[in-house]
């Protein structure tokens, strides 16, 4: 089973549809190689900038640094400083350095899903460019590490929100009686209806406040009445400014009185005086005495009785 | 009596079992053998002459050429749907940043050299291991000995170089037009975020996987055309056993390109 051998010229150009393969795949080899080196920013002056960071755990080498959302270089280095922080180091390419000022802030975003965020924040762009030896602090923000803590606190809310909210809780209860409450409002005696309970004790505080008003209006009568006979012509106030005059009498004459008591006072101690002259010769007469009864009791041996007694 | 017939049959067993397994060992070695002969060939000068040249044009006519067209729309069209896919499912969860990573990574790395390989595979491995089994089954290849004429360089040596070279172009090329669609698709019809599309771009492809990648899809190139006529050689001299070649040797084939793709694979990622 020979086969039939195809001579070249039966294929129509063949070496140039060959070649033509050839040359596109190996074309196509080249430059993609060149570009992907452009792209790696071979052949691009760039300017190596370190930042330092407390925790560098979610920086991969390769990683963006983004600036308004647009990537204005890249990680190349990640390495352990000798006080045990995190040193990263990032190829900016020169064109993009005028972004980088000495008063940017770089921060490391770690979101819940996808990679880590290195952004570049520059306020100022007037500011002085960022110094070729300075090392900017990169402030790593973590939202994930204080998810735990915002569960465990809305937990505990929605805890105390259930136990407000059941069945036969105190704000329940405090519902329906409120219910209640208004649904008396709804009567015939209104929100007096509500504050007292019932209808019937509604009803007598209504009634007590109508015997007050008729009580009220005999009570004016009754004043009028007092009115007069108080205030009126021979009334008892005049009668009292009267009775007054009399007393007012009265109390002069004991003031007359007074002073003729004082007089009488007066002489009574003049005669006091006296008096204290009197109780001396008194008492030197006692004493006489005394010393009369001593001597007799002396010269009455034979007495049993030698007490005598004196009136 | 007893014993003994039981000894025999399973000596029996084992010698049968050992014998396949020797034999199939066998066939992989002596696949390998040829591999390793042909890399050495390619290597040779001598074996670059007007002859040769016209066999292997011929043999990237009939394996890259006459399928381009055909090739590279299905190329195309499978690039659009995997980069739709890709593109929104991740902006649906909200990474559409790494959308072009994953299609670059996914697609354009992965999936399209082993695509192009099992292109290449069914179209022209198929067809070489059925020409080889021919030629050996008709003593062919011993009369081109028989004249002197090196068969192994003239017929098989162009075969492997024309489907190497066949397997990177049709890769380059559906890679190229995989980046394409998938720069239209994500930044449509503009060139203002080409800068973007440069930076993941050369992210992802650093030199050493480029070069990696371009050996991978030589293998893949050696693989679809060593196989099948290592497959081919190794018939019985037998004409029915021509079909049977063509299946072990597609076996074969699919198998060493999963090997190869594993293989890559863990290289990159482990």
């Amino acid at each position: 089973m020979a086969r039939p051998p195809l001579p070249p010229h039966l294929i129509k150009h063949l070496g140039l549809k060959v070649g033509l393969l050839v040359g596109a795949t190996a074309f196509i080899a080249v430059i993609f190689l060149i570009y992907t080196l452009f792209a790696r920013g071979l052949f691009e002056p760039t300017r190596s900038i370190t930042l330092i960071a407390d925790d560098v755990g979610n920086v991969a080498i390769g990683m963006p640094l983004n600036f308004s959302g647009f990537p204005i270089g890249e990680v190349k280095h990640i390495t352990l400083t000798d006080q045990g922080q995190g040193r990263v180091e990032i190829e900016v390419p020169t064109k993009h350095l005028h972004w980088l000022r000495s008063t940017s802030v770089f921060t490391l975003q770690k979101s819940l899903v996808g990679g880590a965020k290195i952004r570049v924040y520059s306020t100022d762009l007037k500011a002085p460019p960022l110094a070729p030896n300075a090392t900017p602090e990169l402030y790593t923000g973590d939202i994930s590490e204080e998810i735990p803590v915002l569960v465990a606190r809305a937990k505990a809310l929605l805890d105390n929100l259930e136990r407000m909210t059941h069945e036969g809780s105190s704000l329940d209860q405090s519902l329906d009686h409120g219910r209640t409450v208004l649904g008396r409002m709804a009567g015939d005696y209104g929100v007096l209806e509500g504050m007292l309970g019932s209808a019937d004790k509604a009803k007598k505080v209504v009634d007590a406040i109508d015997r007050s008003n008729k009580l009220l209006a005999s009570l004016n009568g009754l004043s009028l009445k007092m009115d007069q006979r108080v205030f009126g012509q021979n009334g008892v106030m005049d009668q009292t400014d009267q009775a007054m005059q009399q007393v007012n009498a009265a109390l002069q004459q004991t003031r007359a009185s007074l002073k003729k008591a004082d007089a009488i006072l007066a002489n009574a101690k003049e005669a006091s005086g006296d008096l204290v002259r009197l109780r001396a010769e008194i008492d030197d007469s006692v004493n006489k005495v005394n010393g009369l009864i001593d001597e007799l009791n002396r010269k009455w041996p034979f007495a049993r009785e030698v007490e005598m007694k004196l009136p | 009596m007893h014993y003994d017939r039981h000894m025999s049959w399973l000596t029996d067993i084992l010698s049968q079992s050992g014998d396949a397994l020797i034999a199939r060992f066998a066939t992989w070695g002596r696949t390998l053998r040829f591999g390793m002969v042909t890399l050495a060939g390619i290597f040779s000068p001598a074996l670059y002459n007007s002859a040769t040249r016209t066999v292997v044009q011929k043999q990237i006519y009939f394996t890259a050429w006459q399928i381009l067209f055909g090739f590279g729309l299905f190329a195309a069209l499978f690039s659009l749907i995997l980069v739709r896919i890709a593109s929104t499912a991740a902006q649906k969860y909200g990474l559409g940043d790494f959308a072009l990573e994953l299609i670059l990574r996914v697609l354009v790395i992965e999936l399209l050299p082993l695509m192009t390989a099992l292109f290449v595979a069914l179209r022209s491995g198929a067809a070489i291991n059925a020409e080889v089994a021919l030629m050996n089954i008709t003593n062919e290849i011993k009369a081109l000995e028989g004249v002197g004429i090196d068969a192994l360089r003239l017929e098989f040596l162009p075969r492997v170089i024309g489907g190497v070279v066949s397997v990177l172009a049709l890769t380059a090329l559906a890679s190229l037009c995989a980046l394409l669609i998938a720069y239209l698709d994500l930044y449509g019809l503009q060139a203002y975020s080409l800068a973007d599309f440069s930076r993941v771009v050369g992210q992802v492809f650093t030199p050493l996987l480029l070069f990696g990648l371009w050996l991978k899809c030589m293998l893949f190139g050696l693989a679809v055309t060593v196989i099948p006529i290592a497959a081919g050689l190794d018939s019985p001299h037998k004409l029915f056993f021509a079909p049977i070649a063509v299946l072990s040797g597609m076996v074969r084939l699919f198998f060493v390109l999963m090997l190869i793709e594993v293989g890559s694979l863990t290289i990159t990622y482990l």
